[in-house]
Formats: structure tokens, sequence, C-alpha cells
């Protein structure tokens, strides 16, 4: 089982180095956190790997696949699939064609036979829409399957755009803050989620961007931080948490209290 | 039959219109914004005109060839523009518009020039007409149910999105453009088999605008609101016959009315509100809200 290298990773933009320089493994079969205050740097992380930004210094190797210069599409085609912090659905669009879209990484049929909509062509669409309600049934959804996306609540908007993620089948999944505005009883649930991917099930390498701490040391196996676009701590949740560097970057200096 | 004879003429111009509609129509699907739509109809049209009159090929098979041009120059013309977004790509598709008008001016001996094409044998009927449209209706229809279409949406509506799902932007891209060459060169080489002769200002900005037109007054999400945005405009003069001296002004404000109160054209919006209706009674949407 390969997991995802990144190796020396770093990112200026112009004269700023909004990213220095650093190592980070992204293991399969674990949730691997990455935290840090507003501004640290989490989100670009996620841009270099996924080709939205072209690396400045480094190599991102997953497996045998060199995927420094990939672009986007060829990222996602490697099995790497993410979320937004900001929620970028097809607001007219069902849920149902949201999440069918992800399933274009397993499209098989020839542009022929979709151009002239050959059986071929028309199976394909049928069972991906069989796969489709599947992955509404696991996050209890399914009720919602003929809904236009941008008329669901918020919570809901998430997970329609964590199930388009899955419908990739990614390896990879990098989720950006995916729990950000949710209540900590629908956290938990998600939570849950995670795990099954990861830990329990389909052994991906989950990559979980977060603010919230206590959320991160509940689910990750091993933390990475970040701060100022320089990585300040890593280990384990336990370590990480109680280590004064991390503690320092999140509530300041003078912490007398 | 013989109440229509006396209309025959108009029902042309709505079938081969559409069919420049429909062209349009498909690049706007794939969220690109090229014009070049009249450019490929006036490839289609004098290889057509050029390969009947002077070569004495098959009709048919001189619209097939005028369709294969407009289908290769629009994979041709695709690769430049597809660096280009937005404003720059329309731009840039109407100077290939006004490049291809200037060298059918210029090269007299092969299109006749300024004094145009004539002599060109009317061969086709509105039924072959018809048949081309709704052939080419069915064909977008089947293409937007399938993966195509599905890559068109995402790729229009947010193209980030789409190329993080894997949608390889450049791919479709040249997909868009080909196939809107096509469908134009189709249409104009089964126009320059109806009309007798060609001009080269036939295809400049008249066909540009009426086909924009057209496509921003029926509706450019569906396959059946470009075919009702150009009955509309065929038609309107039509009816409007006694007010003929203010037909252009009626023209512009029928474009201004419908652009600000129906913005997705008026069949697209219909559809829209019938499907929103449907949505507020089973009681997903709440009653009054639209989804832009």
């Amino acid at each position: 089982m390969s997991s995802l290298l990144l190796q020396g990773v770093g990112k200026r933009f112009g004269g700023l180095q909004a990213v220095s320089p650093f190592d980070m493994e992204i293991a399969r079969g674990k949730i691997t956190g990455l935290i840090g205050p507003n501004g640290a740097g989490k989100t670009t992380v996620v841009n270099l790997i996924t080709g939205v930004y072209k690396l400045s210094q480094g190599r991102i190797l997953y497996g045998n696949v060199d995927l420094t210069e990939a672009p986007r599409h060829e990222v996602a085609r490697a099995g790497l699939a993410r979320t937004y912090q900001t929620i970028r659905l097809l607001p007219d669009a069902t849920v149902v064609a949201n999440v069918m879209i992800g399933m274009y990484r397993h499209q098989k049929a020839s542009l022929l036979a979709q151009l002239f909509g050959l059986p071929s062509s028309r199976a394909e669409t049928a069972r991906f829409r069989d796969e489709v309600f599947r992955l509404l049934d696991r996050f209890g959804m399914t009720r919602y399957a003929d809904y236009p996306a941008g008329a669901l609540s918020y919570g809901d908007q998430r997970r329609v755009e964590m199930m388009r993620a899955l419908a990739l089948k990614p390896e990879v999944l990098l989720l950006d803050e995916p729990v950000a505005g949710i209540n900590d009883v629908e956290a938990a649930k998600l939570g849950e989620i995670f795990r099954s991917l990861a830990i329990d099930g389909d052994g991906m390498a989950v990559l979980l961007i977060e603010h919230n701490m206590r959320f991160v040391t509940n689910l990750c196996d091993y933390v990475y931080v970040l701060d100022s676009g320089e990585l300040i701590a890593q280990g384990s949740a336990e370590e990480v948490v109680n280590n004064p560097i991390v503690v320092t970057a999140y509530l300041g200096d003078d912490v007398d209290a | 039959m013989d109440f229509l004879a006396p209309h025959l003429p108009l029902l042309d111009l709505i079938f081969i219109g559409t069919g420049y509609a429909l062209s349009q129509a498909i690049v706007f699907r794939a969220g690109t914004f090229s014009v070049a739509t009249s450019g490929f109809a006036a490839l289609g049209a004098y290889c057509t005109a050029i390969l009947t009159v002077k070569h004495g090929l098959h009709p048919a098979m001189a619209v097939g060839l005028g369709t294969m041009l407009g289908l290769l120059s629009g994979l041709l013309l695709s690769m430049p523009l597809a660096r280009l977004r937005g404003v720059y790509q329309a731009i840039a598709s109407l100077a290939f518009v006004e490049i291809l008008v200037a060298f059918i001016l210029f090269f007299e001996d092969l299109t006749g020039g300024p004094l145009g094409f004539h002599n060109i044998p009317r061969l086709v009927t509105p039924w072959m007409l018809f048949a081309a449209m709704v052939g080419t209706m069915g064909l977008l229809i089947v293409l937007g149910q399938g993966g195509i279409g599905r890559a068109f949406d995402a790729m229009r509506q947010d193209p980030a999105v789409a190329a993080s799902l894997g949608v390889n932007p450049t791919k479709y891209h040249v997909l868009s453009f080909s196939l809107s060459g096509g469908i134009a060169g189709l249409f104009g080489g089964l126009d320059a088999l109806r009309n007798f002769s060609l001009s080269a200002e036939q295809f400049g900005f008249s066909i540009l605008i009426a086909t924009l037109s057209a496509v921003v007054l029926g509706g450019r999400r569906t396959v059946i609101g470009p075919l009702v945005g150009v009955t509309i405009l065929v038609l309107l003069p039509e009816i409007f016959r006694p007010l003929a001296a203010y037909r252009q002004a009626i023209y512009g404000l029928l474009l201004v009315v419908v652009m600000a109160y129906l913005p997705f054209g008026v069949f697209d919006s219909l559809v829209m509100r019938l499907h929103n209706r449907r949505l507020v009674r089973a009681g997903i949407l709440a009653p009054k809200a639209r989804s832009s």
C-alpha cells in the first residue's frame, strides 16, 4: 500500500514564502490531521497537492506516480479527491446530478458511444446512478435525491460535497474543514464515516484539515501543525496537543492564567 | 399542404436558423463563449457550393465534406481558443469570422468574391432541412444525457471543480467546438443548396447576431429553446408586417424585455418555472423562492 508523499514541498507567491518546504506522509488506512490557526497555509497545501497551484519547491509522489507537475484532472484520475473549505456544488443541479459528476473517473464508454447514446454508454449511466444511490443511502440522503443542491441546508450541502468526492472512489481523500459550521452531534456522525473510510473498511488515506482541536485529537492517527506557513510540530494527536509550541501558536504568547 | 405553400420559405428559415442556433448553444452548454458559428457555416456553405457547381460532385457528398470541413475547423480553432476565457474568447472567435469573410471576398476565382457565388442548384426540400434539424436535436439530446452532458454541465458551472473531479477541460473544449463546427458546417451546406447564391456578407455579423438573439430569446440550456427562439424571430416580422417600419425597434425591445424578465429565455424560463412549481408542491422549495 502506497502513501502520498510530500518531499520538501514549498510555495512562494512572488517574494512571499506562503509555505516553507516541509515533508509529509499521508498514509493509507490512516487519518492524518493538518491543523493550524487561520491563515497558516493549510488550504494552500491542499491546492498544491491537487495541482491548483504549481509547486515552488519539492516533489509530490504517489506510489510510483509523480504528481509534482500533474494538472488538476490528472491528479483526480490518479485517485485523489478533495472537498472545499467553502462549499462548491452546482446549485441548480439535483443532488444526484452533483454526485454523478464524481463518477467521471470510472467512465469507460468510448466518446463515440457517449455521442450517439449507444447501449454501453446508457448502461454505464444506469450503473453510475445505482452507485450514487448507494452513496446517498450511506449518508442518509436518499430522500433528497432530486432536490436542487442549492436548496439544501448547509450541513446537507457538505454531505453532498463529500459524496461527490467519494464517488471518485478515491484512494486519497483530502478534506478541507469538512465539519466547519456543523454542530457537534452531526460532526461526530461524519467523524464515524471518516473513520470507516480510512481505518475500518475502505483503507483510504485521509487528510483532515481542521480548526477544531478536539475533533482532530479524537480522530487522527498522526497530526501535522502549520503556523504562518511553517511546519512547527508533528506527532501523535496527544503529543501535538501538549506541545508548548503548538499551544503558543493557538493561544498566543502571554498565557498566564 | 397547399395552404402552407406560400409559407414554405419561412419554414426553411426556421429549420436552418435552428441548426445554427444549436451550433451556438452547444458551445454555451460547455461553458465556452465562442461566436464562431457563422464562420463554420460559411466554410460549409462555400465548400458545398464550390464542390457541387465547379467540380460536379454529388450534392450529398458535398454537404458531407462541408460538414467535415466545419468540424475540422472547429477542432483547429479550439486549440488557440482553449487558452482564452470569457469575453476574450468571444473576441477571438469574432476575429475568426471576420478574417474568413475577408478571405471569401479576396479569393474571387474560387468564391466569386464581392459579386457572390451564383447558379447553385436548389436541391434541398423543407423535409430534408426538417430531418437535419430533428437529427441534430436528437444527437444533442442523447449526448446531453450521457457522460458528455455531465462533463459539459460541470465545466459550465464550475470549471475548477470539474477539473478536480477528473474532467479534462481541453478535451471537452475541443469536443464542443468540433460539434459546433460540424453542425454549422452541415446547415451551411444545406443553406447553400437552398438559396441559389451565396454572398460573403450573409455570413458576417447578420447570422452571428440572429443566432445569438435566437439562443438568448429561446433558451440555451434545453435543445428546444433555440428552436423556439428562431421561430419567434422568423415569424415576428410576418406578424408585424403592418409595422414594418418599426421592425428593428420591435426586435430590440423584445430582446431587452426577455433578457430583463426571462433571463434564461422564453422556453427555458417556462421549463424552470414548471419545475420549481413541482418542487414547491412537493414541499422541497419554499413558495416564491427561486433558484437563480
